[in-house]
């Protein structure tokens, strides 16, 4: 062989790839996403730290008295420099009920969301690589469960564990019967998208190369399609965590959620709103902002997330 | 007639992106004749396509045209604003794209789209827009123009599309047709007849093509004379019997020996190494020089202009006679 | 024993359901609508030789080359390899070890390579997939002989696909064929997505290869001028069947059946310069409803009576009743 095309210049490191690549730089172009991405990491922050960064532990029934109840904002007429943005029904320190809230919102959210991405993308892999029957029975059952929302998943399975574990307590199964529900209610999108993508991925030649090599399907499923199937799920990652936020605060507002005792934003949320009418406002206010923000940070985010990660926008 | 229907001067394309200014057109210069047909030939990423886009005014930023002038039977057409610039596309410059499945609307009658287009560039009522659209059909063969002429695209098979969009192509009598590798995505069979009607209509109605493709086959058919680019600039351009069959830049040579013919005997393919440089990274001087085989000081240091040789115009610092004696070519193998 | 050829294809057929899904065919009363995409194919390939089929889209020779690989099984018809069958299910077991000396190299080279997949991962999948060689040092020695071996740098083991162009990404592919030693390549159009430069390179590169090590080819091609460089021999295909077989460059200067005719008259080449050349008749005709007897005869100048009833069987490499009564100039 005479010609020799090849080149021996080294391949850049990853870090020096990243430096240079078109995320990061459209990343750096957008002050929205740069704004979005600082508060979002803010508020992580203060979730996972919340028990050193909080003045109080608003569950230590030692450190939270009935007197201190629905004192207002520090700024305000009566409030107490001790409680920044006031107290709510028991006493307990609004700031530090909403970082360890924030917390409680964000597990049960984030485990709900990649419980569902879990089965989705098993699910759609096996759907999309397979075919035929698999194919239509797993579709047909996502199509069956686009129709139930997630509230009524919550109550079904709410029924169920109280059924199974009788002498159960509340308070321990509710984290759980949340995670599952919203695992349960959202797994159909990433389910749908891998599917989508896996049909595309499955005739090219790459993985038909892999065929020849006699490589068995489940190897070839994840060795080969699964990470060039994953991108998409990304985007759907980040914008579904706002949406479940947002459902575990809807289902700990009417009261299938979390309790009292282990306020989620949504709990605090729905003792707020009970003392909303005796002028009491902060107790709904704070909570409520901060789940706003929160879902709209993370919103941005994944939006501009799905827009630098598609190449033909770029 | 001595004016050209298309001129082109020095004209140059830029895309400015993050990391940098690319400039994919470099200075490109070139007339189309009335009637005639020039082939513009290249691998890809040599800019032809791009050439297209630059007359007809279709390059979406971040590309712009940062010199040269483009003129349409004299008129300077490269400063247009957009609207008169659309007004001049359709009706003066036709356009034949690779794909006739994207040139038509799936949801409309070919007919419909027809009359529509005719009735937009010359003032005949309905009626006499559908004669004229069954005329056009007819003449580019399509059989029973008639009755096909109320069929959705997807009714006709690929060759017959390719005919419809040429049709388009024509409703309005332009003077310049750009088509933009309008064989490749047919079969051989169909590829034939296609250039066989392409051909006949320069012919008959004088109207000047500039043929885009990557198919030495189809050029050689073709055209009358063939530009062949290299690196967004024109490398030689020429008579086609010439350029073809006795290439003068090293270019040309090598393309022209790297064609496996359904004639001939050569064993083993003339292989130029290594590939076309990206936009990004064009070597100074010739851009050809690290893959030239005659290469020599000047050509890494001095841009070869276009130089008149033989009868063609040879961009190659090996038939500028003040600095080298010149070699007429035979291809190295 | 005479010499027994190194691939045997014995009437190959592939039919491909393209029915609408059940709900719209009872709505609409239709029945299943069924594609020949191979109907009874027959051919040998010799050790060390070039075979090639060409066909223009829809002829079928793409699906000829899936069947004769493996990837997709046929409707009927066999296929043996060096005496060892790939459609018998009973002797899986050798298949098995037969798989090894099997390998393909694909049109686009942008989607034949995983996009996330170092280049040195790539071409070490079959090696560690059929056990080749044992331990990483060994391997990435290998990877880097194999890379030099299809001209480029052990150092591009390194890199991503995505960093090489269409050219060094088909020497990749064909290293990666080569990494288990296989012994019969199916190339599939492996030069139709390059520019004619990079053609020309990876062609001669596939020559030497073949040569040094007495690979045989099965290579598909719609085109003629790429495939009369390359075979050895050619076989002619047309709607799915066999129309004519030949050897190499006789088939260019000896074409018998009508098609074959056809087809070489159409090719736009450099030769061709100003030459006037016939017309073309007519178009492929619709797969799924195709013409009965000989799926030519619309086309055909020399049709008769007898092309629109019986299909002709291949006698003596063509498949045509008027050649084959001698109606045909020779």
């Amino acid at each position: 062989m005479t010609d020799t095309t090849g080149s021996a210049t080294k391949p850049p490191s990853l870090w020096a790839r990243f430096l240079d690549s078109d995320i990061l730089a459209s990343f750096l172009r957008s002050k929205v996403t740069m704004v979005a991405a600082f508060v979002v990491l803010l508020l992580f922050i203060g979730a996972a730290f919340s028990p050193w960064i909080a003045p109080t532990d608003p569950f230590d029934p030692a450190s939270v008295f009935l007197s201190d109840a629905n004192i207002p904002p520090a700024w305000q007429d009566g409030g107490d420099p001790r409680f920044l943005l006031g107290t709510d029904d028991q006493g307990r320190d609004l700031y530090s009920a909403i970082l360890y809230g924030l917390r409680v919102s964000l597990i049960v959210g984030g485990l709900g969301v990649l419980l569902a991405a879990t089965i989705g993308i098993t699910l759609g892999l096996l759907a999309g690589y397979l075919g035929g029957r698999v194919d239509a029975l797993i579709m047909r059952i996502a199509d069956v469960q686009l129709t139930f929302p997630a509230i009524l998943i919550a109550l079904l399975i709410d029924g169920v564990v109280r059924g199974i574990f009788k002498g159960a307590n509340r308070e321990d199964t509710a984290l759980y019967v949340l995670v599952i529900s919203i695992g349960l209610s959202f797994w159909v999108q990433y389910a749908r998208t891998i599917r989508g993508s896996t049909l595309v991925e499955r005739n090219k030649d790459y993985v038909q190369a892999a065929r020849l090599v006699g490589l068995p399907a489940p190897l070839i499923m994840l060795r080969h399609v699964l990470p060039n199937v994953i991108g998409p799920v990304l985007v759907i990652l980040t914008i579904n965590l706002a949406l479940a936020v947002i459902t575990e605060a809807t289902l700990s507002f009417l009261g299938v959620g979390l309790p009292p005792t282990q306020p989620s934003l949504g709990t605090l949320i729905s003792i707020g709103n009970r003392y909303l009418f005796s002028g009491d406002w902060w107790i709904v206010a704070f909570p409520g902002a901060t789940l706003a923000i929160l879902v709209l940070a993370v919103n941005l985010l994944g939006d501009w997330l799905r827009d630098a990660l598609n190449p033909r926008l770029r | 007639m001595t004016e050209p229907v298309i001129s082109v001067r020095d004209l140059t394309v830029e895309f400015v992106t993050r990391r940098g200014t690319l400039r994919a057109l470099d200075k490109v210069s070139f007339d189309v004749a009335r009637g005639e047909v020039l082939g513009v030939v290249g691998e890809s990423g040599a800019g032809k396509s791009v050439t297209g886009s630059a007359i007809i005014g279709l390059i979406d930023p971040p590309g712009r045209i940062a010199g040269g002038e483009i003129r349409l039977a004299g008129e300077r057409i490269d400063n247009l604003p957009q609207e008169r610039m659309r007004r001049i596309r359709g009706k003066r410059i036709g356009m034949i794209f690779q794909d006739p499945l994207t040139s038509l609307n799936p949801l409309y009658r070919v007919g419909e789209q027809l009359v529509e287009t005719i009735r937009t560039h010359t003032d005949l009522d309905a009626a006499g827009a559908r004669k004229r659209a069954i005329a056009l059909l007819d003449e580019v063969g399509i059989p029973a123009p008639d009755r096909r002429i109320d069929g959705y695209p997807h009714e006709f098979s690929g060759g017959m599309r390719q005919r419809v969009v040429i049709a388009l192509a024509l409703c309005a009598e332009p003077d310049f047709i750009i088509a933009d590798e309008p064989t490749t995505a047919l079969d051989v069979s169909v590829q034939a007849q296609i250039i066989a009607l392409i051909k006949r209509l320069c012919k008959e109605r004088g109207t000047s093509v500039m043929l885009v493709t990557h198919d030495m086959g189809v050029i050689a058919e073709t055209a009358d004379r063939v530009a062949v680019m290299y690196a967004g600039r024109i490398a030689e351009i020429g008579p086609v019997r010439d350029v073809v069959k006795a290439p003068l830049h090293p270019y040309a040579r090598g393309l022209m020996g790297a064609i496996p013919s359904i004639e001939g005997d050569a064993e083993r393919l003339v292989q130029i190494p290594g590939a076309m440089p990206r936009l990004s990274n064009i070597p100074r001087g010739c851009a050809f020089n690290p893959r030239c085989g005659e290469v020599f000081e000047r050509c890494r240091v001095e841009r070869p202009e276009l130089i008149d040789v033989e009868g063609r115009q040879v961009a190659c610092h090996l038939y500028d006679r003040e600095h080298q004696p010149a070699r007429t070519g035979e291809i190295a193998a | 024993m005479t010499e027994r050829p190194f691939v045997e294809v014995r009437d190959l057929r592939r039919v491909f359901d393209v029915s609408k899904p059940w709900l719209n065919r009872m709505l609409e009363r239709q029945d299943k609508q069924f594609l020949k995409a191979v109907d009874g194919v027959s051919f040998d390939i010799r050790k060390g030789e070039t075979f090639a089929l060409v066909g223009e889209s829809g002829s079928g020779k793409s699906t000829v080359a899936r069947m004769v690989v493996g990837l997709l099984p046929p409707s009927g018809g066999a296929v043996s390899i060096d005496g060892i069958s790939m459609t018998d299910r009973a002797v899986s077991q050798e298949r098995q070890r037969l798989r090894r000396r099997i390998q393909m190299i694909f049109q686009d080279p942008y989607a034949s390579l995983n996009p996330r997949w170092r280049v040195g991962r790539i071409i070490a999948e079959p090696i560690r997939a059929f056990d080749v060689i044992q331990g990483e040092q060994a391997i990435t020695a290998r990877v880097g002989e194999l890379l030099t071996l299809v001209g480029l740098h052990p150092d591009d083991a390194k890199k991503f696909p995505h960093e090489f162009s269409g050219g060094q990404r088909q020497r990749i592919a064909i290293a990666r064929a080569l990494a288990a030693d296989a012994e019969f390549i199916v190339c599939d159009e492996p030069t139709s997505a390059l520019d004619v430069s990079v053609q020309a390179q990876i062609l001669n590169l596939m020559r030497d290869l073949q040569e040094r090590l007495g690979l045989t080819y099965l290579f598909i091609s719609h085109n003629l001028a790429v495939v009369r460089h390359m075979a050895t021999r050619i076989g002619v295909m047309y709607l799915g069947r066999l129309v004519e077989v030949s050897e190499g460059k006789r088939l260019f200067s000896d074409p018998r059946h009508p098609y074959t005719r056809m087809l070489l008259e159409a090719v736009p080449d450099l030769a061709m310069v100003g030459k006037p050349r016939e017309g073309v008749k007519g178009e492929i005709p619709n797969p799924i409803d195709p013409p009965s007897g000989c799926t030519f005869h619309p086309r055909c100048p020399l049709v008769f009576d007898r092309c629109r009833v019986e299909a002709p069987a291949v006698i003596d490499g063509v498949a045509c009743h008027a050649v084959n009564q001698g109606r045909a100039a020779a």
